[in-house]
């Protein structure tokens, strides 16, 4: 059986052509067994977590607290945050450790980052005035090491994408954390991008910390995670107060959690814990690198097909980096590209894919980005080609 | 309300195409209807706010008749803006000003459209009608 019969929603026709789904980077689709597991929560288990004693409490908090320990086990962390998502997980860690630890050090960002690795930052400098600096990327649309290595003296952390929501990417994570290491400095990975795409051992990687979204690994939406190493989890001051995260409180005083739950504030997202740990176990049984080689394949085919009619495509599709590609045609303009392929029944995103900083560094305001997931198909990729040959014909 | 002559041929030709491509194709095909304003005279008072897309409409009222210059980096939404220039262009400004956008529901356009752009449209038809009220 093909995976994208585990997909409900590819069945579906969009003015009236099969649905071609190509906005993977923005979110993915959801296979059944996610959709069938927060159903039954539902159905069956609905009860909030943690401290009632009655069954339906006891299958909820089992439920929720089963996918903090997937995550443990899938990305080899110490500690995992439950949180809204990528954003979210970035904020917490800005205000939780960034506001304690960061206090007259530099923050080392790159021209790279998603809006969501930037703002939080800018705002803590704002506040603290720490210094920030951006590593540039370079004209090969890899990231400048030599400047990165020059500007790290001083610096209390190093802010990096695993991999590009614009370029597909995959940025040297490893030799980023050793040099942060050797100079002091924590490294946090946003991998949104990269942790859909291959299977990420944080310890192997060195990182501090990680933040990332479940959506785009076929999870459902309003619920990522924070993974830190112990040392920094240590170092983090609760940031949000309220609901799970206290020990006791009195009239004067409030005592907190010592686990996760310190940081885990209010009733947690249980009904997306359990669909994202579904979401999980589905992708732990697929061959995750095989399916990055045939998307990667994908991504190449679709490039070279681009580049012959005249597009500029801005990535390079390295054995490493995602299966994005995005691109621009010289005079049709990408959201009259965008309107007209879905009126052909394609889905891709145009626009600045949050990422003003990159687009600013590249001289354009945006691109069209066609982004591929495991359920996507080479006749998929050859359709949305041949449409795309079609509409240059019409209106370019 | 009583749209103008030209206004209701648009209005009959947008519902009798079933076919979305069709309808953005038309659409498209509109663009040629603008009086052009070049790139060189866009400027901050003839921005359309709120446009996905590089957007601009100047106004001028001559011998108390309604006059649109356009131009966009988008052609759909200079397309749109071609429409705009079908139902008022040439219009008595007392004529154009009991205008409302409902013609573009009518038409069904809006359908065919993004949210964003359908929040373009609305926003050049006021940004127009803006400009109306001023003179």
């Amino acid at each position: 059986m093909a995976i994208r019969d585990d997909f409900p929603i590819l069945q579906r026709n969009i003015n009236g052509h099969p649905l071609v789904y190509l906005d993977n980077a923005a979110t993915t689709q959801k296979p059944s067994v996610v959709i069938d597991a927060m159903n039954e929560y539902y159905t069956t288990n609905n009860a909030n977590v943690h401290r009632a004693v009655h069954t339906l409490a006891g299958e909820a908090t089992n439920g929720y607290e089963a996918c903090r320990t997937t995550l443990k086990a899938w990305f080899n962390a110490e500690r995992c945050i439950m949180t809204g998502g990528t954003t979210e997980a970035i904020n917490l860690a800005a205000h939780a450790w960034g506001h304690s630890q960061l206090k007259g050090r530099a923050i080392i960002l790159t021209e790279m980052e998603h809006h969501s690795d930037i703002v939080p930052w800018q705002m803590l400098a704002e506040a603290y005035g720490n210094e920030l600096r951006y590593i540039p990327v370079k004209d090969d649309l890899t990231l400048d090491m030599e400047a990165y290595e020059a500007s790290i003296e001083g610096a209390g952390l190093v802010c990096v994408v695993h991999t590009s929501n614009v370029l597909g990417v995959r940025n040297p994570i490893e030799k980023i954390v050793e040099i942060a290491h050797k100079h002091g400095a924590k490294v946090l990975i946003d991998a949104a991008q990269g942790a859909p795409h291959c299977k990420i051992d944080l310890k192997e990687l060195g990182a501090d910390m990680m933040a990332l979204s479940a959506h785009k690994m076929c999870g459902p939406t309003g619920i990522g995670c924070l993974l830190v190493n112990e040392e920094t989890f240590q170092e983090m001051k609760p940031f949000m107060g309220g609901g799970d995260m206290i020990e006791t409180v009195t009239l004067q005083k409030s005592t907190y959690q010592t686990n996760e739950h310190r940081f885990e504030a209010g009733t947690p997202k249980i009904a997306e814990a359990i669909g994202w740990d579904a979401a999980l176990g589905y992708l732990g049984n697929l061959n995750l690198k095989e399916e990055h080689q045939r998307l990667l394949n994908i991504a190449r085919y679709v490039a070279d097909e681009l580049r012959s009619m005249n597009m500029t495509v801005y990535g390079r599709h390295d054995d490493d980096d995602s299966a994005v590609v995005s691109f621009l045609h010289p005079t049709l303009h990408s959201e009259d590209l965008a309107h007209l392929l879905d009126a052909r029944g394609v889905a891709v995103r145009t626009g600045h894919h949050c990422a003003q900083p990159l687009l600013h560094r590249l001289g354009i305001n945006g691109t069209v980005r066609a982004s591929f997931y495991i359920y996507n198909t080479m006749e998929e990729a050859e359709q949305f080609i041949q449409h795309t040959k079609d509409i240059l014909e019409r209106f370019a | 309300m009583t749209y103008p002559e030209a206004l209701v041929e648009l209005i009959d030709d947008f519902q009798s195409i079933d076919d979305k491509m069709e309808r953005l194709e038309y659409v498209f095909d509109l663009a040629s209807e603008v009086n052009e304003l070049p790139v060189a005279e866009w400027n901050e008072k003839t921005r359309i706010h709120g446009c996905q897309s590089e957007a601009h409409v100047l106004l001028v009222i001559e011998d108390g008749k309604v006059s649109l210059r356009a131009g966009a980096d988008s052609k759909l939404v200079q397309g749109l803006m071609g429409i705009l220039t079908i139902a008022m262009d040439k219009l008595d400004t007392e004529e154009a000003k009991k205008i409302t956008p409902d013609f573009a529901v009518d038409m069904g356009i809006l359908n065919s459209l993004s949210p964003s752009r359908s929040n373009g449209f609305r926003n050049m038809f006021d940004k127009i009608m803006d400009e109306l009220e001023e003179n």
